[in-house]
């Protein structure tokens, strides 16, 4: 028996019921009267499991013009309820648009902070629970695998946007559309290193006997502690909670 | 062109990378850092153009403190060659990665066609200008990436371990495009661990050790 690589660390498993309750949440709901306190309760998590999700804010904020640009497409292109601007008798933002944009930005802030206390657990020990509770080990190879470059890939989308800039291009002063346009530039770099770097890793894991055996055994387990309990209980609840208060009868 | 005023950079949580340092850059020179891994080359590249921002000192590229630059106007003082060419490509297609940043910043079509094809001529991209340019080998993805920067025509260029992963073949291909550069006019500050490709650019070397300038000579 062992426990987390952490000392008092909390184990992988009741952080993944509490990140998949807390990303479930910002993909089935789209108002932000409920994304909203959801943010505000993510962020809460994210402090007490302490993910550094300010440092990561900090480190991301020239991103933050891709999610701010996100937002406002939705809200342009989107129609529905009472225009708030207009232009020559068109409505260029309505309040359904509004609503729209504001909440793509609080899912992906959700979204972006919620994986971001996956990293805050061992690549090793994620495997570990993961296995521990029945997933293929193939499976929980992969879920591994992407916490653990999620850091890599926010390290090289901001490399990509100074790459540009650098080129002599004053993202500041180029008009939004123009801006909005060339943020979709970065998606190239990225996606191409994503897929080569993939591919190096199946050919690396292969080589090394990935799948050899249909079981694996592991000289590690991890035990669920009463506090692991508290967590995933927690968590339960508040996706509980949220659905009924959403689905019952009767306005919200 | 650049001046380092009691410049230090640590990173946040971390110990100092590289230690307090005064130091000019003469655009008229290619001068290298060199230095093992480790020894905060890159981190003092970066400070020096302007990427990192000094965390005591300043750093002035042509008389203005990088603080109150941004990196667009960084890029319009200067170039910089990451190390990885493959963070520095946007577009499906070379011709239009050339292109890509002459649009961007407004310069009128028939002038950025011109240049394009300047620079397919020049950086022998001719035969690959319709090539999706993440197929390329590194040597190819190399010239594209200097050849993307050199279509801006920076006076001065940064290039970050330029010959890694290259062949002898591509090393000193790189060399003849780098010498051409500096014939030009270009002034440069090369990065690099590569002893013989510093000893065959460089009018002067800083040394580096533990983030620390230990050696600072001409060599021509």
């Amino acid at each position: 028996m062992t426990t987390p690589f952490v000392k008092g660390d909390y184990d992988p498993r009741s952080k993944l019921v509490l990140v998949l309750g807390l990303s479930s949440l910002a993909v089935v709901f789209d108002y932000p009267r409920i994304l909203l306190p959801l943010a505000l309760a993510t962020v809460l998590c994210a402090l007490y499991l302490r993910s550094g999700v300010l440092g990561s804010l900090v480190r991301m904020r020239r991103l933050l013009w891709v999610f701010l640009a996100m937002g406002i497409i939705q809200s342009v292109f989107t129609r529905g309820g009472q225009p708030l601007v207009e232009l020559a008798g068109v409505a260029l933002v309505t309040t359904t648009g509004l609503e729209r944009g504001v909440s793509i930005i609080l899912r992906i802030f959700i979204i972006l902070v919620s994986a971001g206390i996956m990293t805050t657990s061992n690549p090793r020990d994620i495997i570990q629970g993961l296995y521990q509770w029945r997933i293929p080990y193939e499976l929980a190879f992969m879920v591994a695998v992407a916490v653990r470059f999620l850091p890599l890939m926010r390290e090289e989308a901001e490399d990509t946007l100074t790459a540009l800039q650098l080129r002599g291009v004053r993202l500041e002063e180029l008009p939004l559309r123009t801006r909005i346009r060339t943020y979709g530039y970065l998606l190239t770099p990225l996606i191409a290193g994503v897929l080569a770097r993939a591919r190096q890793m199946s050919l690396s894991v292969e080589m090394r006997g990935f799948r050899a055996y249909p079981r694996r055994t592991s000289h590690r387990t991890l035990v669920l502690d009463g506090r692991d309990y508290l967590l995933m209980i927690i968590a339960l609840l508040l996706v509980s909670g949220a659905f009924v208060a959403h689905f019952r009868p009767g306005p919200l | 062109m650049i001046r380092a005023l009691g410049a230090s950079y640590r990173y946040p949580g971390e110990g100092q990378v590289v230690a307090p340092v005064d130091l000019a850059i003469h655009a008229s020179d290619v001068t290298a850092l060199f230095g093992p891994n480790g020894s905060g080359k890159t981190t003092l590249g970066k400070l020096l153009a302007g990427i990192l921002k000094p965390t005591s000192g300043r750093v002035e590229i042509l008389g203005e403190d990088t603080r109150t630059l941004s990196l667009g106007r960084i890029g319009q003082r200067l170039g910089y060659l990451f190390q990885e060419p493959d963070r520095q490509i946007f577009t499906a297609r070379v011709d239009e990665e050339l292109a890509l940043a002459q649009r961007l910043r407004g310069v009128p079509e028939d002038d950025v066609l011109g240049r394009v094809e300047e620079m397919l001529d020049r950086f022998r991209l001719e035969h690959l200008r319709e090539a999706f340019p993440f197929d390329l080998s590194r040597g190819e993805k190399q010239r594209l990436a200097l050849a993307a920067i050199m279509i801006n025509r920076p006076p001065f260029l940064v290039l970050d371990e330029p010959t890694t992963a290259l062949d002898v073949v591509r090393k000193a291909e790189l060399s003849a495009l780098l010498s051409q550069a500096t014939e030009g006019g270009v002034g440069m500050l090369i990065i690099s661990h590569d002893r013989s490709f510093v000893a065959r650019h460089a009018t002067r070397i800083l040394e580096l050790s533990r983030g620390e300038i230990v050696d600072d000579y001409s060599v021509r």
